[in-house]
């Protein structure tokens, strides 16, 4: 039930205007953090910029194997994931609620696998001496200050968006959620992988050798 | 009256075609980067490719093509502004390139 229609039910009717917007509440309050959130990310990739524009001992150090195929393959698993969330926007949509929990899990599933690459190369970094304070080729240690940072933000968004879609597919599973909440979550995930359409060319092939 | 229901969205045959065409894009990226460019080309290059891939994401896969318009110039314009004013650090960065103790 819509935040109008519930306010209709209890008797508001008369306070009560359509939202200019023409969307629900939920939705909207999820575009505004959204739109704060792109501001964040902004501001962190321009910093990164803004480092390395500083920097004349700025490193580049991610060959096209394995660094730039691994960022290939997660942008791959990303876009995709944002498919499988149209699937389950879709679905659920069309009253399909197995269909919905499958295409859900299948988006569950990829962000997943989009974090397990993202933390396997981190650790491969590391065994190699990079820390977000350390460069182990004697260049700006800045360099790896702005790839953690960035890229281990990006992360946390990935993971608590699996948390997320975990819960909401099992609310919507038991009948407590509406398809409205499953397309305002899509919403998050798929502003999830907007942002990594910047860091993966920003981050990743500007630093390629 | 009650807040309407979003326009009917577009179908999944148009949903895999633009995923097909973001991952053109992607694959452009990446050629790019390889094809042999100075640096200041390819950002150029990758910061376009990314804009058109993000719009593009934005109005299909977030479906603001289909939200009112409203929605959209009340959103968009603001976080392009910000966008653009924190292009004012890049006269400090070449200040910073100038004092670096690594030198110019």
């Amino acid at each position: 039930m819509s935040d109008s229609q519930m306010s209709l039910a209890m008797g508001h009717g008369a306070m009560i205007e359509e939202s200019p917007y023409g969307i629900e509440s939920k939705k909207l309050v999820m575009w505004l953090f959204i739109i704060a959130d792109a501001a964040t990310f902004g501001a962190l990739l321009f910093g990164y910029g803004y480092l390395r524009a500083g920097s004349p001992n700025w490193t580049r150090p991610f060959t096209f194997a394995p660094t730039i195929i691994n960022g290939i393959v997660m942008t791959f698993v990303l876009l995709t994931s944002s498919l499988t969330m149209l699937g389950a926007v879709g679905a659920a949509k069309a009253g399909q609620r197995e269909a919905t929990g499958r295409w859900l899990g299948a988006t569950i599933g990829l962000g997943v696998v989009f974090a397990a690459l993202h933390l396997r190369e981190w650790f491969k970094m590391f065994a190699e001496g990079w820390s977000p304070s350390a460069n182990p080729e004697g260049g700006s240690v800045l360099f790896g200050a702005s790839f953690f940072g960035i890229t281990g933000l990006h992360l946390l968004h990935v993971i608590g968006g699996v948390v997320a879609m975990t819960v909401v597919a099992l609310m919507f599973k038991r009948g407590r959620l509406t398809p409205a909440h499953i397309e305002t979550t899509g919403l998050y995930w798929h502003f999830v992988d907007l942002v990594w359409m910047f860091v993966f060319p920003l981050v990743y092939l500007m630093n390629a050798r | 009256m009650t807040a309407t229901a979003s326009p009917a969205a577009p179908g999944m045959k148009l949903y895999v075609g633009v995923w097909l065409g973001l991952l053109v894009i992607v694959a452009a990226e990446v050629a790019l980067t390889y094809g042999g460019l100075s640096e200041g080309s390819l950002l150029a290059a990758l910061l376009v490719l990314a804009v058109i891939e993000a719009a593009i994401a934005l109005m299909y896969f977030m479906h603001l093509r289909y939200e009112r318009r409203l929605l959209f110039w009340s959103l968009i314009p603001a976080l392009v502004f910000v966008l653009l004013m924190l292009n004012h650090v890049w006269r400090d960065a070449a200040r910073m390139i100038i004092l670096s103790p690594h030198g110019p």
